[in-house]
């Protein structure tokens, strides 16, 4: 026991000698937590929604419709800017969609069928083709209430002509006034609920995808690193002087790899501290599966660094290939990107990785609200993962 | 000039041996490039996105006009490609398939949604008979949304929305038109029901009878028709002037590793000015990015076949934006101490400017300080002189990003020259 605590005493003493690691450790991890999620200063739930600029050069009731229309859209998220404002930041990619609504959009010529307004997007754009649409929608429901009345006035034109065009606007204006109350007093023909947490009352918040993947990213990174520490101990000739010592493999290969795991648990614990005051993320709420999930996960990253250090000759391919791994794991295992969006095939494909299971893990507990039972499977799957290459591992591993 | 060339290609053939050194040089980010081509849906054929078969499960348990609609609308070709809808008989099969995560939403239409919009015959004679005004009551459509597939569920949702909306459209459109009938409260209802069928005809959500938009729309698809833009041609840079980072400061710790290896005052004991091998180690770095860069550019082009655009302009940006890299190389170099804090400094550098300069999400997702600090960041000039080419601009297009990753250079290394000045470094 006293060998085991003196070889993690001593791997976190070499880890943390440099104030550098402390970059990578816990800054470089919440600075990308918190920019990934959107990089709200107040730590307020940023808003999802696309950037969408707005040039409002009518400044009529009409312009203010359209605006606010899209404002209660669920995909766009308005912002007024002025015209040079607007323009400077589309020519400079800077914003994907921009609307000009020009001087002159108004009851009048809405009526007369001249309004029109100026959509520019960029090509290729996922962000500015739903944008788009959200546009679409909104100038419908704008436009509708004036349809509707003119409609309204073509109808009574038929049944009984009206006497003059003063009698005709009047009931212009009175129907387009009844269909906007109609639009005003619309309810809401739809209910969204998120799956498997109606009873818990567990908000989904985008930002949790970002919270978990950056962990388990930030995580797997290091413990995979674990092949360049045993890499350079091997070069400098320290696995060696081991030898001439009363230690066994298993003993230092234990020590080993429990200290950097129970670092990578301490790091994992800071990163959902931060997710918890600064997001407002309900990381706690089941300690012991949350403890089940940080184990399995941490023990089989340290596990493939363990099989990666038998492999690699020095310390330097095993830093460039741990992190090149750590990376490509992350981005394939849905770490980045929500995994919807990578091919059926892939989707499939990557399961082979760990990184995979412990975020669907993490996701489980922080949006599904699943229990210690529900994710055991999931931590099951990855303490496999560490049993395998943990065998690997100490078949291969050689002091010299 | 010719010590500078050899000291510089001396540094280049050293780095390309380094098979360490090559394993971040090269190998991340084309493996980190073939995973966002997954993503953007680049190697599936889906243009800008992978998102396609979004898997939907519906309960029609409707089985009015309306109901029928919205599952026919799910199952239209314009949506083929989209979504891949199936239906299930009851909420609760539903509900488990998205807890068990095989679909992205559930769409659950309750009974009676039609006749919660369109009253039918009956409703209005019972109305009548009580002698009361008819009242709909609101029966909402569920939509059950998977948490771990936020972008699936999302367009699942901006379906529903988009039939609802013309579906309140057409309401409104009704409601408005007939209370300008003269004398229609004291009508009876079959001749409502003929007046309604003329003004109508018989499907109240059909294509032809929604109103159509009195606000014409403009659009204005920048390049568009010109240029078919590679979602690759921003993912493929984005990565690799993110290595580049690396690259810049894996050569700046050369310099460092001369002095503690002892060859630096070897080197200054030779014919050879302190100027001469500054501008040699320099050049060296120079080289290896602009190498890296042609090498990822070159290998996206044969494996993916990305379009890159005008070929000078291409070359002219690889060297503006090497040259702003090195210059944050050279910062780095000047002042950290040893070799091992230039590795350090170098990696956190690359990794921070590869999230401000746009490597991993677009800088339009990121709020108005984060697009202002991009600016100090060789990856925001480059990435946008990129996609100025990708979207088939040329060198004479390429003016702003640039001039400013020229000056960003220059600047840097005017800062670093003052700083190694100072420094012992370059002194026998």
């Amino acid at each position: 026991m006293n060998k085991l605590i003196a070889i993690i005493w001593k791997d976190a003493i070499i880890r943390f000698a440099s104030i550098y690691e402390l970059v990578f450790f816990i800054v470089l991890p919440v600075i990308f937590t918190f920019l990934l999620a959107g990089g709200a200063p107040s730590g307020e739930p940023q808003d999802p929604r696309i950037r969408l600029l707005v040039v409002d050069e009518a400044q009529t009731v009409i312009s203010s419709q359209i605006v606010s229309e899209l404002d209660r859209s669920t995909a766009v998220r308005p912002e007024l800017v002025t015209r040079s404002e607007g323009e400077d930041q589309f020519s400079q990619r800077r914003a994907s969609i921009l609307l000009i609504i020009p001087v002159g959009l108004d009851a009048a010529s809405l009526q007369a069928g001249t309004a029109e307004v100026e959509l520019r997007q960029q090509p290729n754009n996922m962000n500015a083709d739903v944008a788009n649409r959200a546009v679409q929608t909104a100038l419908r429901i704008v436009s509708g209430a004036v349809n509707a009345a003119n409609n309204a006035v073509l109808q009574r034109e038929k049944n009984l002509p009206f006497a003059s065009e003063q009698e005709k606007q009047v009931f212009f204006d009175s129907s387009l006034q009844t269909a906007r109350d109609l639009q005003e007093n619309a309810p809401d023909r739809t209910t969204v609920i998120q799956g498997a947490t109606p009873q818990l009352n567990i908000d989904y918040d985008p930002r949790a995808n970002t919270s978990a993947g950056q962990l388990i990213s930030w995580v797997f990174i290091p413990l995979l690193g674990i092949s360049e520490m045993f890499a350079t101990e091997r070069s400098q000739g320290t696995l060696r002087r081991l030898l001439t010592t009363p230690t066994g493999k298993v003993t230092y290969l234990f020590g080993t790899i429990t200290g950097q795991v129970l670092v990578a648990m301490v790091q994992m614990l800071l990163l959902m501290v931060f997710g918890v005051f600064v997001m407002k993320l309900d990381w706690f709420r089941d300690p012991a599966a949350l403890a089940a999930m940080m184990f399995a996960s941490a023990l089989a990253a340290a596990a493939i660094g363990t099989t990666m250090g038998t492999f690699v000759k020095t310390g330097g391919q095993a830093n460039g290939i741990s992190i090149m791994a750590g990376m490509v794991m992350a981005l394939m295992g849905g770490c980045w990107y929500p995994l919807e969006l990578f091919p059926a095939a892939i989707q499939d494909f990557v399961r082979i990785l760990p990184t995979t299971w412990a975020m669907q893990g993490m996701l489980d507990l922080l949006l599904r609200g699943r229990g210690l039972l529900d994710i055991l499977p999931t931590a099951g799957v990855l303490v496999g993962f560490a049993t395998f290459f943990f065998a690997i591992g100490v078949w291969r591993f050689r002091f010299e | 000039m010719t010590k500078l060339f050899l000291i510089g290609f001396k540094d280049l053939r050293l780095v390309f041996r380094d098979r360490a050194a090559l394993i971040l040089m090269l190998l991340a980010p084309f493996a980190l490039t073939v995973g966002l081509g997954f993503v953007t849906g680049r190697f599936s054929g889906n243009g800008n996105s992978a998102l396609s078969d979004i898997p939907v499960v519906i309960v029609n348990l409707d089985k009015g006009q309306l109901g029928n609609e919205l599952v026919d609308v799910f199952n239209s070709e314009d949506l083929k490609k989209l979504v891949l809808a199936s239906e299930v008989g009851s909420p609760e099969a539903a509900r488990k398939l998205i807890d068990a995560d095989k679909s992205a939403a559930a769409v659950i239409i309750p009974p009676g949604f039609t006749e919660s919009i369109i009253p039918t015959q009956a409703m209005i004679d019972q109305a009548a008979r009580q002698g009361q005004q008819l009242a709909l009551q609101v029966v909402r459509i569920e939509i059950y949304a998977n948490p771990t597939r936020p972008t699936g569920a999302g367009v699942v949702k901006a379906i529903v929305d988009e039939f609802v909306s013309r579906v309140e459209a057409g309401r409104i459109n009704g409601i408005t038109a007939m209370a300008s009938i003269p004398g229609i409260q004291d009508m009876p209802v079959d001749q409502i029901q003929k007046i309604v069928k003329a003004m109508f005809g018989d499907a109240t959500t059909q294509e032809g009878t929604v109103p159509s938009a009195a606000i014409k729309l403009k659009m204005d698809i920048t390049g568009a028709d010109s240029v078919d833009f590679d979602p690759l041609a921003y993912m493929a840079p984005g990565m690799a002037l993110m290595f580049l980072m690396y690259t810049v400061s894996y050569g700046g710790r050369s310099i460092l590793a001369e002095r503690t290896q002892g060859t630096m005052p070897r080197l200054l004991v030779s014919p050879t000015t302190s100027v001469q091998i500054l501008g040699g180690k320099v050049f060296g770095i120079f080289l290896t990015g602009v190498a890296q860069l042609d090498i990822l550019i070159l290998a996206s082009t044969l494996f993916f076949q990305v379009r890159w655009g005008d070929p000078f302009g291409v070359f002219v940006l690889i060297c503006a934006a090497v040259f702003g890299a090195t210059g944050w190389g050279m910062l780095i170099t000047a002042l950290a101490r040893t070799p091992g804090q230039v590795a350090s400094i170098g990696s956190a550098i690359m990794l921070i400017f590869g999230i401000l300069g746009g490597s991993f999400i677009s800088l339009d997702n990121m709020p108005p300080f984060v697009r202002f600090i991009s600016n100090i960041t060789p990856n925001a000039w480059g990435l946008d002189g990129f996609t100025t080419l990708g979207l088939g601009g040329t060198l004479a297009d390429l003016g702003r990003p640039i001039i400013a990753l020229v000056l960003m250079g220059a600047g840097l290394f005017i800062v670093s020259a003052l700083i190694f000045s100072r420094s012992n470094i370059m002194k026998k």
